[in-house]
């Protein structure tokens, strides 16, 4: 390969999206932790007037951290790593180069717009697609550039076995798509009515029809989001942090398969006791429970990979990081089908156990991997090292701490009011009024927006700690192979 | 037959189907390892020699250039 | 067979999406043959209605507010008899939500009044004492988008079939002549209330968002 000799890889797109990554965590989490503050002392709601209501902000705060902070990881970390597993670099085509930015712009112009909207109350109103029609077709472009990247990476790559990364990021580009298409498929009523305003539409579905194609998208968004694309990341950050190769890649393969097979039927298991057929929400729940399988799967490989380096958790802090990250992961992956047996669900369902359960899985997962993989590119894509190993070691115990308050109290919140709403007294009457099961829920409240100034602390850290690294980080002659350099 | 039993039939056959590909899959990922053909635990590689001018891990066809080599 | 999928991307995504699309193919498509029908009874949301609903979409009342009652001894004891599929046949989207911060409201409007929502809306606690749901004052003085609530109609009547009479119709013109109807329906709203502002605004032709919400909650039943 002397041809290549003076061939570098070009970090220009993944520097761009590791900023919006940092920058959207923070608003989104700043978000959150207001909101979750707000349940528990309801005169935060009016310190933005009309826009400032828990309401308005709750669609915020879930669409800037999944579309902003979790999807520019996920751009910054595939611009990154789809590089190096590829053995090709951005910089040999000018093409695709000219793509990644114009993606980044959009991607801009789409967060930019989604973040007025929402606080404008324009809203499509389902769940994670709360996006009026003209925003999902920015979208679709966005989404599609980074198709072009991808394939067009691949196309012109060195090394012919896709890495197992790979092939998640695909399943994600993939799976995105299709559900995205299919569930926001609406009517812009102006169009048709001639009059109104231009932001408006319908949903193609009506009632339960609806309702299953939102949560077909809802449970998807988390697969091919939440999942698919962070565990890419953990079979190259963990890998290469560690210098160990993944414990046993045709497990790996084989739980790829798994999970595509497997995850898109439990969708319905957020429609149990509800209107849609019977049969649907029995798939639902069963098909959860057999999830276990592929997810541990990965998470077991994953923690087999650092067999006989376990010396490394003490030593290296980003390996702290992702072991805690796989075993969040595994964590959720076990109470998710939990939740979704039916008599479970029937207890669970509508309380704050459901929320807990997410932030086990993004705060614990998610936002671990992220930042895991931000701290182990910043030192490579900025040719310096790491400016802080206290900052990150002080980072890693708050944002712990913070989780495992989080999910503790909302555990408790959430069978605590799962059961009041049932209790009834000796002669069969319902026992509490709804307000009773509201404000006992005080101190559960309380200590979750304390969770989350925590959380929110330690995303602080992290955002300086890379801003430091960029700037005034002790300079590298050499790329690290293994272990990230930090002072 | 009204749509309820066809998607009873459908799904059951299709998951059929697909288990069975599964664990065909998982049986031609050991046999080809067996016979020496493939070797997939050294795939994991690409992640840890990732240099740019480091030498593929896996080239177009891994068969005959092993085979090439074994050759010499 | 399975070399060719290791080794070709193309082939390899195709194998995925297959794999990915299959369970929404039997479980989710054929749903829609068989369309949701409405129960016997069922008429489409009024124009006031409808722009009530996007008051509710617009500060997203699904966040702490379902609408699906379960089939539970319990939940039929506090909010009365549970869901059925045919009563959401209108409902575009659906509002079911997934979290309940606050009580249920798909039959809200069988035991509360537009009095009660009045003065809840205006200050929760002061008919809810410890309630945290916040004040929505702002929706006393913000207007409704009545027309844009009209074009949903036209677009549900001309799209979906959904029944509405011959007046809704695409067209400016045909708007201007229905107006009038929106305006006496929100006034019936307004005769029930107290606050002077919102009374003259109706009086006006202007219809507050509190008016056209109050509207869309007292038709939940």
């Amino acid at each position: 390969m002397q041809s290549n000799a003076a061939l570098e890889y070009d970090y220009s797109v993944a520097k761009l999206f590791t900023i919006t990554a940092i920058l959207f965590g923070f608003v989104g989490m700043l978000i959150g932790t207001l909101i979750a503050a707000q349940l528990a002392f309801p005169e935060l709601n009016y310190l933005l007037g009309e826009y400032g209501t828990f309401s308005r902000l709750r669609p915020l705060h879930t669409n800037v951290v999944i579309y902003g902070f979790t999807v520019s990881g996920v751009f910054a970390t595939f611009y990154y790593l789809a590089q190096r597993v590829l053995k090709v670099s951005m910089a040999e085509s000018k093409f695709i180069m000219f793509i990644g930015k114009l993606q980044f712009v959009l991607y801009m112009i789409l967060a930019v717009s989604m973040v007025v909207t929402l606080l404008l109350g324009i809203t499509a109103n389902k769940e994670y697609a709360q996006m009026e029609w003209p925003l999902d077709l920015l979208t679709v472009v966005v989404w599609v550039l980074w198709g072009v990247a991808m394939f067009g990476l691949i196309g012109m790559r060195r090394e012919k076995a896709l890495y197992i990364s790979m092939w998640y990021f695909i399943a994600c580009f993939l799976g995105v798509a299709m559900l995205y298409l299919f569930n926001n498929m609406e009517v812009p009523t102006a169009l048709v009515a001639g009059v109104g305003s231009m932001m408006h539409s319908v949903s193609m579905y009506a009632g339960t029809n609806d309702a299953l194609v939102q949560w077909w998208w809802g449970h998807n968004a988390v697969a091919f989001v939440f999942t698919v694309p962070i565990i890419a990341m953990i079979y190259y950050f963990l890998p290469k942090e560690s210098g160990q190769a993944v414990y046993s890649y045709k497990l790996s393969l084989l739980s790829f398969w798994g999970l595509m097979f497997v995850y898109l039927w439990a969708g319905s298991h957020h429609l149990l006791w509800s209107t849609v057929p019977d049969w649907m929400q029995t798939m639902g729940s069963v098909f959860s429970v057999v999830l276990i399988l592929p997810s541990w799967g990965s998470a077991i490989n994953m923690l087999l990979t650092m067999k006989g380096e376990w010396n490394q958790l003490t030593e290296n802090p980003l390996i702290k990081f992702m072991v805690l990250a796989s075993t969040f992961y595994m964590l959720s992956t076990l109470e998710g089908p939990i939740q979704a047996i039916k008599s479970v669900n029937a207890i669970a369902h509508f309380t704050d156990w459901i929320p807990g359960h997410v932030h086990d899985g993004v705060l614990g997962w998610v936002a671990f991997m992220i930042m895991a993989g931000i701290m182990h590119m910043a030192p490579r894509m900025y040719k310096r090292e790491l400016y802080s190993k206290k900052l990150v070691e002080a980072q890693f115990w708050l944002q712990t701490t913070a989780v495992v308050l989080y999910f503790t109290s909302m555990w408790i919140a959430g069978i605590t009011q799962g059961m009041m709403w049932r209790a009834v007294d000796e002669y069969g009457n319902l026992m509490y009024s709804f307000i009773d099961t509201v404000t006992v829920l005080h101190p559960y409240y309380a200590i979750r927006a304390l969770s989350g100034v925590l959380y929110l602390t330690g995303f602080l850290m992290f955002a300086y700690n890379i801003y430091k690294t960029a700037t005034a980080g002790r300079k590298l002659e050499n790329e690290p192979q293994f272990r990230t350099p930090m002072a | 037959m009204d749509i309820r039993e066809l998607q009873g039939y459908a799904s059951f056959f299709m998951t059929i189907f697909l288990v069975v590909m599964l664990y065909g899959y998982i049986i031609y990922l050991y046999r080809s390892e067996k016979k020496g053909e493939k070797d997939y635990e050294k795939l994991g590689n690409i992640a840890i020699d990732d240099e740019i001018d480091s030498t593929p891990v896996n080239t177009s066809d891994s068969v005959s250039s092993e085979k090439k080599e074994q050759n010499k | 067979m399975f070399h060719w999928l290791e080794k070709n991307p193309f082939l390899f995504s195709v194998g995925v999406f297959i794999v990915i699309a299959f369970a929404g193919l039997i479980e989710i498509l054929p749903n829609f043959a068989e369309a949701a029908r409405p129960v016997v009874g069922l008429k489409p949301y009024t124009v006031l209605e409808l722009a009530g609903k996007e008051v509710y979409k617009k500060d997203n009342c699904i966040a702490c507010h379902s609408q699906l009652i379960r089939p539970f001894k319990a939940e039929t004891d506090r909010y009365g008899q549970y869901s059925l599929s045919g009563e959401y046949a209108y409902d575009r989207p659906f509002l079911w939500g997934s979290k309940r911060t606050g009580p249920d409201l798909h039959r809200v409007g069988n035991y509360r009044t537009t009095d009660w929502h009045e003065n809840h809306m205006w200050d929760p606690t002061s008919v809810v004492p410890g309630s945290i749901m916040p004040a929505y004052k702002h929706m006393f003085t913000n207007k409704a988008d009545i027309e844009t609530a009209y074009a949903e109609a036209v677009t549900v009547k001309t799209v979906f079939n959904t029944p509405y009479g011959d007046d809704i119709k695409p067209g400016r013109e045909a708007w201007e002549a229905y107006k009038p109807k929106v305006i006496e329906e929100a006034k019936k709203i307004a005769a029930d209330m107290k606050n002077q502002d919102v009374k003259d605004a109706v009086n006006r032709g202007e219809v507050p968002e509190i008016v056209a919400l109050i509207a869309y909650l007292n038709r939940l039943k």
